[in-house]
C-alpha cells in the first residue's frame, strides 16, 4: 500500500502510479486546472514534493511517505524560502558513466536506436522519462547530464553519438477556458483510462486517442476542414462543456457539447529542445523529435503561456507596438520563460507571428536546463576550492592559532598575542612558517641565461652559494610576482638554481616559466618544489644562537645560502630578511617540518621563542617598506612606480617585460608606491583603526591612498605604504594629509634605516659548547608502496619517494635500467617528470643536469578495488584505464590526484597540503555510499 | 495576463536613409543610449542605429542587470556613481516602468585579506562620492537574514561591504525606453542590419556598409560588444580586448523573500532575486577567450555548490535557465571610451562583465563627446590611447565579479 500526503490529506495510490495519476483518482487536480498531458510538456500538473516546488507530478512515482503541497494551485507562486532554515547545504551524489552512445528516449525509434548501436559492439546508456530518468541537458564534452529516479545526478561522457529520441508533445489548447479542469489530451486520456480512472462523459476533439476502449468516448469532433472548429471551454471551474463552431465559417453558430472531460487531440510538436541546444555536437535525432513541427493555427483568444499567464491579447498588444521579433515578443511578455520553456506557447507564437508579419520566424534559443534539477542536484560533484595546508597545520592548531585563507593556503593569522608575536622577533627570536612560499629548482645549460631572461636582475653575478632578491616582470612591464633566487654552492654540472615566489603565485609561475622555457628554446630541468619542502623562518637578534643550540653552528652570511643539519634535519638554509631582523629561512623536506618545529621550539625555549603569525609578519615588513604583491601592487604596476628600478637591470640584455619598461620609461612618472610616516593617528582601544584605502591628499587635490596600514601600533606615528600621484609640475609631494591627518614621505625603511640589524655580523662562538643540544638525525627510507594494503577507515599518510627531473630520452632510459631496487613502484608524472618510491641517491645517465630529489610532496592511501571503483564512479570525472596495472592522472573529488591501478587494489596519490581536504572528502563519500544514500 | 507584460513602449521602425549625422553600429544598451542622449541632450536626431539581430539582443539581453558603483579605482567610482545617478531618474524621465529596485549589494569577506580588501574599498568609494560602508557579522546578519554565517563551516562571514545603492532594473526594459526614446525623436534603429564594412574616405570613416547598402555619416560610433574587434579591424584598429564567454542562471519564480544583492569573490559568485521572483546568479567569466555562446554545465554546477555554501536555503530550488554572452575584456578591467585616432570613428567597448550598470553614464558620455568634439572630463581617462601612454586603469574593483 503506497499512502501520501497531498496538503495534509492521507490518500492511497495504486502501484504503478505517478503522484498526478494518484491524485486525479481521487478527484485533486495539481495546479486547479488546465489540460493534463501527463508527458512532463505543460506546466499544469506542478506540485511541490518533499519541498521541492516545480515537480511535475506526472513525471515523479507515487512513493509511501511522500509529502506532497498543491503550491501551485490557481498558479501561485511558491515560498523561496523553506518552511525551517536549512543548514550548509551538501550536493547531491553524483555519478560518471562512460559508454559508447547515449539514446535518450526509450519510445520504439529510441530502442531501436539502442539495439542497433548495441549489435555493432557499442556500449550503449539510455534513458527515459518514463522510468524517472531525466536528462537536463547536452553540454560540449559532450556531456550528458541526468537524474535519476534514486536521486543521482547522472554525468554521462558518451565517445561517439548522442541519440534524441524524445518524440512529439502533444499541443495544448488555446482558447478561452483552457484554464479548466477537465481537459486532458490525447495520449493522456488513453493512459487514465487504461490507470482505471473514469473520465466521465468524455468529448474528444480533434485527432481522437488511439488506444481507447470502443463506447468510452461520448463524442469526437474532427477538426479543420470538413470539420470543426474549437472555439472555447466552458464551465466554472471544472469543464461542463466543449463549444465548437463549423471550421471556415465564423458567422456559424456556436455548438455546445456537454462532458466532463474534454480529450484534445490538437496536433504534435517535436521534443526538439535537446537536439536545438546541442546543434555542433554529434547529436541525431530519430523518430518524431525529428519531425518538422504541425503548426497551430493562429490563436484568437486566451492564453497562450499559461506559465507566465500570457493571452493572445497581451501578443496583440505589445505586436501594434513595435515588437516583432520572437525574442522581443517573449521577452515583451514573458511568453516561453516559464518552466515548460515554451513548450505549450512556442507552436502558437510562431503561428501568431506568421500570421501577424507574413514571415516563419524560427524557434527562440533552445538553452538548458531542459529539465530542471535542484540546486543541490546540479552541484552534484563538484567540490569549492580547495585551501592547502602546510605541515605545520596542526602545530598552529595546538598553539592556538587562528588559520585564515591567504594566497590559497591555511595560514596562522595569529596565535592570539598579537603584540607579543611582534615583540619576540624585535626583541628576541621567533618562528615563522613560510611552507607556503612558491618553490622552484631550476637547472640545465640554459639556466642561467633562462633566468637572465625571466628576472629583470642581473643573475650572472650571482655567484654560487649567494641569493638576491628578483622582481618578475609581464611583457607589459608590470610586476607578477617577486622572491629570491639563489645560486646552488656546489656546482655538479653546470648551473642550478633555487627560486621562490609568493604563496599565491606558484601554481601560476611554474607554468609561466614552462611556457618561457619553450618560447626562448632554452635547455633547462624545472621542478616545483613548492609542496615538497616546508619552510621555517627563524627571526629576530637571538636567531642564530637558537640554530647554535639546534646543532647549526656553519650558518651563512647575508645574501647567503648553505645546506647546514639543523636539528638534525637537512635543511637550505638563507639568510636574507624580510621582518627586517636577523633571519634565517630553513627550507627543508615537507614531511621533516613537524620534527623540526618542535625541535626549534625546543631549543629556543630558553630565549622565549614563540611563533608570529601572518599579522605580525604583516607589520613587521611595512616598517622596513617591503611590499606585498597584491596589496601594494596593482594591474599596472612597474619597477618605477614601484620605486624598485634597483631591481632592474637594462643593461644586461632582454628579459620578459625589458621593452615595455624601456617605453613606460619614456612617459613622464604619475604615481609612486611610497611609504609614510603618519603621527599619531586616531587611535581607538589603543589601536588605531585601519587606514588602508584612506585617501591622501596633497593641500586640496587628492594625491592617492593607502595600501598597506597594519593599523595596530598603540599610540605614536605610524608606518603606511600608499599610491601618491605626482602633482601638476611633477613633484612628488613631501608633506601630504591621510584622512585629515599630517604625513610625511619617507624615503627609505622607518625601522633600521641602514639594515644593520638584518644584515649582523654573527659569531657563532656566542653560544657555549654545552649549550648545543644533540638531535637525532632525521633520515629518510623510502616508502614500501607495494606492500601497502587497504586499511579502515583509509587514512592519507605521507609518501617518501624520489622526484626526477630531466630529459624524456634520459627519462627513457633511466626507466629501461633502473638504479632501484625492485620493489620500488615509478609513475611517470610528466613526460620530464618520474616519482620513484626509493632514495635519491642516483643520477641520472645522460643527463648530469638532472634534478634527482627526495620527495615528500605527496600523500597516498590504498584502497581496495571495489571501494576504490565505487569512491571514483562518483567523484572521478574522466575515463579511468581498464587495463592492470595502470596509471593515470586527474581531478578526483575536486583535487589533483595521482592513480595506480593493480589487480585488486588501487593506489590514490594527492599532494600532501591537500590530503587532509581529500581524506575528508573520502571519508564522507564512502560514508554516503555505504550508508545506502540516495 | 502578468503584470510584467509590457504595456507602455511603443517602437517606431523606418527605413534607413543614405546618410546620417551619427551612425551608430549595435543596438544594445550602450549603442541606443548614446542616440538616447544625443537626442535628448543635444538635438541630434539624424542618427541610425544599425543592429544585426534583435535590439538588445547581445550582452544587454544576456547579463544579470547589477547597477553599482563600488568600484577600486577613483576614475571609475565616479563614472559609475554617474550611471547609478542616472539609472535612479531614468523611470522619470522616460516616464517607463524599467522595474528599477535599490536593494542594496553586500560583498562578503571569508578572511582577513579579504577584510582589508573590502574595507579599503568602503573608504575608497566614500571618498568619491559612492555610499559603501564595511558592517561586521552582525550587521550583514541584519541585512542577509538568509545567509548561512558560517559558510557551511568553511567560508565564515567576517563582514562585507555594503553599498545600499546597489540596485537591479530590468535589462530589456531599459533598451527599449532608450529605444523608445531616442525613436520617437528621430532616431532611426534598424534590426536585421548588420554592419558588413566600413566606409573609407581617405584616412576618415565615412560611412557604414550594411546588408541594407551603403549609408553615410559624418560619425560612426561603435558600440558592438563581444565582436568589436571585427568592426575595429575595419577601420584598421588593433583593440586590447580579448573576448571571453560569460554565463549566469536563474531558478524557477519564488515569492519575494530574498532583499540584497550578495556577492563574494573569495567563493566566486553573486546572486540575487529578481523583481519576477527568479533567484539569479553569476560568476567569473571563462579563463580561457572564446567566441562561443554554448552554456556548460561546469559553470552551474560549481556556482550551485558555492551557493549552497552561503545560501542553503536555495537547496530546493529548481533551476530554470542558463544562458550565456561574449564580454569584450580589456587588459585593465575597464572601460575604453572615446576617440580611436582614426578620424569619424569612434568606440564604447571594453565593457566586459560591468556593461550593464554603465550604459546611461557610457551613452550620456560618449554623446557629450560627439555633439561637443571635446572628450568629457568623467571619461578622459579611459581613451584608448591610455594603453601606449601607460596610463592602463587597473582595477581590482571590477574584476572577479560583477
Amino acid at each position: 500500500m503506497t499512502t501520501l500526503l497531498v496538503d495534509g490529506q492521507r490518500i492511497e495510490a495504486r502501484g504503478g502510479d505517478s503522484l498526478l495519476v494518484a491524485m486525479l483518482r481521487v478527484g485533486l487536480h495539481p495546479t486547479g486546472g488546465g489540460c493534463l498531458c501527463l508527458a512532463g510538456d505543460c506546466p499544469n500538473c506542478l506540485v511541490t514534493v518533499d519541498g521541492v516546488a516545480y515537480t511535475r507530478s506526472c513525471q515523479v512515482p507515487a512513493r509511501d511517505g511522500m509529502i506532497v503541497r498543491r503550491d501551485h494551485l490557481g498558479g501561485e507562486e511558491p515560498a523561496l524560502l523553506p518552511d525551517e532554515a536549512m543548514s550548509a547545504g551538501s550536493a547531491a551524489p553524483a555519478h560518471h558513466v562512460h559508454c559508447d552512445t547515449v539514446v535518450i528516449g526509450q519510445g520504439a525509434s529510441g530502442r531501436e536506436a539502442a539495439r542497433e548501436a548495441r549489435e555493432v559492439g557499442f556500449d550503449v546508456a539510455t534513458f527515459d522519462a518514463r522510468d524517472g530518468q531525466h536528462v537536463t541537458g547536452v553540454y560540449p564534452g559532450p556531456l550528458v547530464v541526468a537524474a535519476d529516479d534514486g536521486g543521482r545526478v547522472l554525468h554521462v561522457h558518451p565517445r561517439r553519438e548522442i541519440v534524441v529520441a524524445t518524440g512529439a508533445a502533444e499541443i495544448q489548447p488555446v482558447v478561452p477556458g483552457s484554464d479548466l479542469e477537465g481537459l486532458v489530451t490525447a495520449r493522456a486520456a488513453a493512459k487514465l483510462v487504461g490507470a482505471g480512472i473514469d473520465l466521465g462523459r468524455a468529448v474528444a476533439v480533434g485527432e481522437p486517442p488511439g488506444e481507447l476502449p470502443s463506447g468510452s468516448l461520448a463524442g469526437h469532433f474532427p477538426l479543420g476542414q470538413g470539420g470543426w472548429e474549437l472555439v472555447r471551454f466552458d464551465g466554472d471551474g471544472r469543464v461542463e462543456a466543449v463549444v465548437l463552431r463549423r471550421h471556415g465559417d465564423d458567422g456559424a453558430a456556436e455548438e455546445r457539447i456537454q462532458c466532463d472531460t474534454a480529450v484534445l487531440g490538437l496536433g504534435r510538436n517535436p521534443r526538439n529542445a535537446l537536439a536545438r541546444m546541442a546543434s555542433d555536437l554529434p547529436v541525431r535525432v530519430v523518430g518524431s523529435a525529428a519531425t518538422e513541427p504541425e503548426l497551430p493555427s493562429c490563436p484568437r483568444e486566451g492564453t497562450v503561456c499559461p506559465c507566465s499567464g500570457v493571452t493572445v491579447a497581451d501578443l496583440d498588444g505589445v505586436w501594434e507596438r513595435g515588437f516583432h521579433e520572437m525574442e522581443l515578443l517573449k521577452r515583451a511578455t514573458l511568453a516561453g520563460t516559464g518552466t515548460c520553456q515554451g513548450g505549450v506557447c512556442l507552436p502558437y507564437l510562431r503561428s501568431f507571428l506568421l500570421e501577424r508579419g507574413g514571415r516563419l520566424q524560427p524557434a527562440f534559443t533552445a538553452r538548458p536546463l531542459n529539465r530542471q534539477l535542484t540546486v543541490r542536484e546540479l552541484a552534484a560533484g563538484a567540490h569549492t576550492a580547495v585551501t592547502a595546508r602546510s605541515p605545520l597545520h596542526d602545530e598552529h592548531l595546538r598553539l592556538g592559532a587562528r588559520m585564515d585563507r591567504a594566497g590559497g593556503w591555511w595560514r596562522p593569522w595569529t596565535y592570539g598575542r598579537q603584540d607579543d608575536e611582534y615583540r619576540s622577533v624585535r626583541e628576541r627570536v621567533s618562528l615563522g612558517d613560510v611552507s607556503s612560499l612558491g618553490k622552484m629548482a631550476i637547472s640545465g645549460p640554459d639556466a642561467e641565461a633562462f633566468l637572465e631572461r625571466i628576472v629583470p636582475t642581473r643573475v650572472a653575478t650571482i655567484r654560487p652559494g649567494r641569493c638576491r632578491y628578483v622582481l618578475m616582470l609581464d611583457e607589459r612591464g608590470y610586476l607578477l610576482d617577486d622572491g629570491m633566487l639563489c645560486r646552488e654552492a656546489e656546482q655538479v654540472a653546470g648551473d642550478r638554481f633555487f627560486l621562490t615566489s609568493t604563496s599565491g603565485g606558484s601554481g601560476f609561475f611554474e607554468l609561466w616559466m614552462r611556457d618561457w622555457a619553450e618560447a626562448f628554446g632554452c635547455d633547462v630541468r624545472i621542478l616545483n618544489q613548492t609542496a615538497s619542502l616546508a619552510a621555517i623562518n627563524v627571526t629576530g637578534p637571538l636567531a642564530a644562537r637558537l640554530l647554535a643550540r639546534a646543532g647549526a653552528l656553519e650558518l651563512p652570511a647575508f645574501g647567503r645560502h648553505r645546506r647546514v643539519r639543523v636539528a638534525g634535519v637537512d635543511c637550505r638554509v638563507v639568510r636574507l630578511s624580510f621582518t627586517g631582523e636577523l633571519s634565517y629561512e630553513l627550507h627543508h623536506p615537507a614531511a621533516d617540518a613537524r620534527k623540526l618545529w618542535r625541535r626549534l621550539l625546543e631549543a629556543g625555549a630558553a630565549f622565549g621563542v614563540q611563533p608570529h603569525g601572518l599579522e605580525a609578519l604583516l607589520r613587521l615588513r611595512l616598517e622596513k617598506g617591503h611590499i606585498v604583491i597584491g596589496q601594494d601592487t596593482d594591474y599596472d604596476s612597474t619597477p618605477r612606480r614601484l620605486a624598485h628600478e634597483w631591481a632592474v637591470d637594462l643593461n644586461k640584455g632582454d628579459f620578459v617585460g625589458r621593452q615595455a619598461v624601456l617605453r613606460t620609461n619614456k612617459q613622464p612618472l604619475d604615481k609612486r608606491l611610497v611609504a609614510l610616516r603618519v603621527d599619531n593617528p586616531p587611535a581607538g582601544d589603543g589601536a588605531h583603526p585601519s587606514a588602508e584605502g584612506a585617501a591622501i591628499h596633497d593641500g586640496d587635490r587628492y594625491a592617492g591612498y593607502v595600501t598597506s596600514d597594519t593599523g595596530t601600533t598603540a599610540g605614536g606615528d605610524a608606518t603606511m605604504l600608499g599610491w601618491l600621484y605626482l602633482d601638476a609640475e611633477g613633484r612628488l609631494p613631501r608633506e601630504v594629509t591621510v584622512d585629515g591627518h599630517p604625513a610625511r614621505r619617507v624615503d627609505g625603511p622607518t625601522y633600521d634605516p641602514e639594515g644593520e640589524r638584518a644584515r649582523a655580523a654573527v659569531d657563532r662562538r656566542d653560544e657555549a659548547p654545552e649549550n648545543v643540544r644533540e638531535f637525532p638525525v632525521v633520515r629518510l627510507e623510502a616508502t614500501d608502496l607495494a606492500a601497502g594494503i587497504p586499511a579502515e577507515p583509509p587514512r592519507l599518510r605521507w609518501l617518501e619517494a624520489t622526484r626526477v627531473s630531466t630529459t624524456p630520452e634520459a627519462l627513457a632510459a633511466l626507466v629501461k635500467r633502473p638504479p632501484w631496487s625492485a620493489g620500488a613502484l615509478t609513475f611517470r608524472t610528466a613526460p620530464d617528470e618520474l616519482l620513484v618510491t626509493a632514495t635519491p641517491d642516483f643520477g641520472v645517465a645522460g643527463d648530469p643536469h638532472a634534478i634527482v630529489e627526495r620527495e615528500t610532496a605527496f600523500s597516498y592511501v590504498w584502497l581496495d578495488e571495489a571501494t576504490a571503483e565505487r569512491f571514483l564512479d562518483r567523484e572521478c570525472e574522466w575515463p579511468r584505464p581498464g587495463a592492470r596495472p595502470a596509471f593515470a592522472q586527474g581531478e578526483v573529488a575536486g583535487i589533483p590526484a595521482r592513480l595506480w591501478f593493480e589487480a585488486g587494489k588501487t593506489l590514490i596519490l594527492t599532494p600532501a597540503p591537500f590530503a587532509a581536504a581529500f581524506e575528508r572528502r573520502l571519508t564522507a563519500s564512502l560514508a554516503e555510499i555505504d550508508g545506502g544514500a540516495t | 495576463m502578468n503584470e510584467f507584460t509590457e504595456r507602455q513602449m511603443q517602437l517606431t521602425w523606418r527605413a534607413p536613409k543614405k546618410s546620417y549625422d551619427v551612425v551608430i553600429v549595435g543596438a544594445g544598451g550602450h549603442g541606443l543610449a548614446t542616440a538616447y542622449y544625443l537626442a535628448t541632450r543635444h538635438g541630434i536626431t539624424n542618427v541610425g542605429v544599425f543592429e544585426r539581430g534583435y535590439i538588445g539582443g547581445g550582452n544587454s539581453g544576456r547579463n544579470t542587470t547589477i547597477i553599482r558603483a563600488n568600484y577600486g579605482i577613483p576614475a571609475a567610482v565616479r563614472f559609475y556613481q554617474r550611471s547609478v545617478d542616472l539609472y535612479r531618474g531614468l523611470e522619470q524621465e522616460t516616464d517607463r516602468w524599467l522595474m528599477h529596485q535599490q536593494k542594496g549589494i553586500l560583498w562578503m569577506a571569508h578572511s582577513e585579506a579579504a577584510v582589508r580588501a573590502e574595507r579599503m574599498r568602503a573608504k575608497l568609494n566614500t571618498e568619491f562620492g559612492a555610499e559603501t560602508e564595511f558592517v561586521g557579522p552582525r550587521q550583514v546578519e541584519e541585512l542577509c537574514p538568509q545567509l548561512d554565517m558560517s559558510g557551511g563551516g568553511r567560508w565564515p562571514v567576517l563582514g562585507a561591504s555594503y553599498h545600499p545603492q546597489g540596485a537591479t532594473a530590468r535589462h530589456d526594459r531599459v533598451v527599449w525606453a532608450l529605444a523608445e526614446g531616442a525613436m520617437e525623436r528621430g532616431a532611426h534603429v534598424h534590426q536585421n542590419t548588420p554592419v558588413e564594412g566600413l566606409i573609407l574616405d581617405g584616412e576618415r570613416v565615412a560611412g557604414v556598409r550594411t546588408a541594407a547598402g551603403d549609408v553615410a555619416a559624418r560619425a560612426v560610433v561603435s558600440a558592438v560588444g563581444g565582436h568589436v574587434s571585427r568592426i575595429a579591424a575595419m577601420a584598421g584598429l588593433r583593440l586590447p580586448i580579448r573576448t571571453h564567454r560569460l554565463q549566469a542562471f536563474v531558478t524557477n519564480h519564488y515569492r519575494q523573500q530574498f532583499g540584497p544583492i550578495v556577492a563574494s569573490s573569495e567563493l566566486f559568485f553573486y546572486a540575487s532575486q529578481t523583481a519576477r521572483g527568479e533567484m539569479l546568479l553569476g560568476a567569473e567569466i571563462d579563463p580561457q577567450p572564446s567566441f562561443s555562446y554554448r552554456s556548460s554545465h561546469d559553470f552551474v554546477q560549481d556556482v550551485c555548490r558555492r551557493a549552497l555554501c552561503l545560501l542553503p536555503f536555495m537547496s530546493n530550488l529548481r533551476v530554470l535557465r542558463q544562458w550565456t554572452g561574449v564580454c569584450d575584456m580589456s587588459p585593465d578591467y575597464s572601460p575604453i571610451m572615446g576617440r580611436t585616432g582614426v578620424p569619424g570613428f569612434f568606440i564604447t567597448t571594453g565593457w566586459g562583465t560591468w556593461g550593464f550598470k554603465a550604459i546611461p553614464a557610457g551613452g550620456e558620455q560618449m554623446a557629450e563627446l560627439i555633439a561637443t568634439g571635446e572628450i568629457p572630463e568623467l571619461i578622459a581617462p579611459f581613451g584608448l590611447d591610455r594603453f601606449a601612454r601607460d596610463r592602463t586603469m587597473a582595477d581590482r574593483g571590477s574584476a572577479g565579479t560583477h
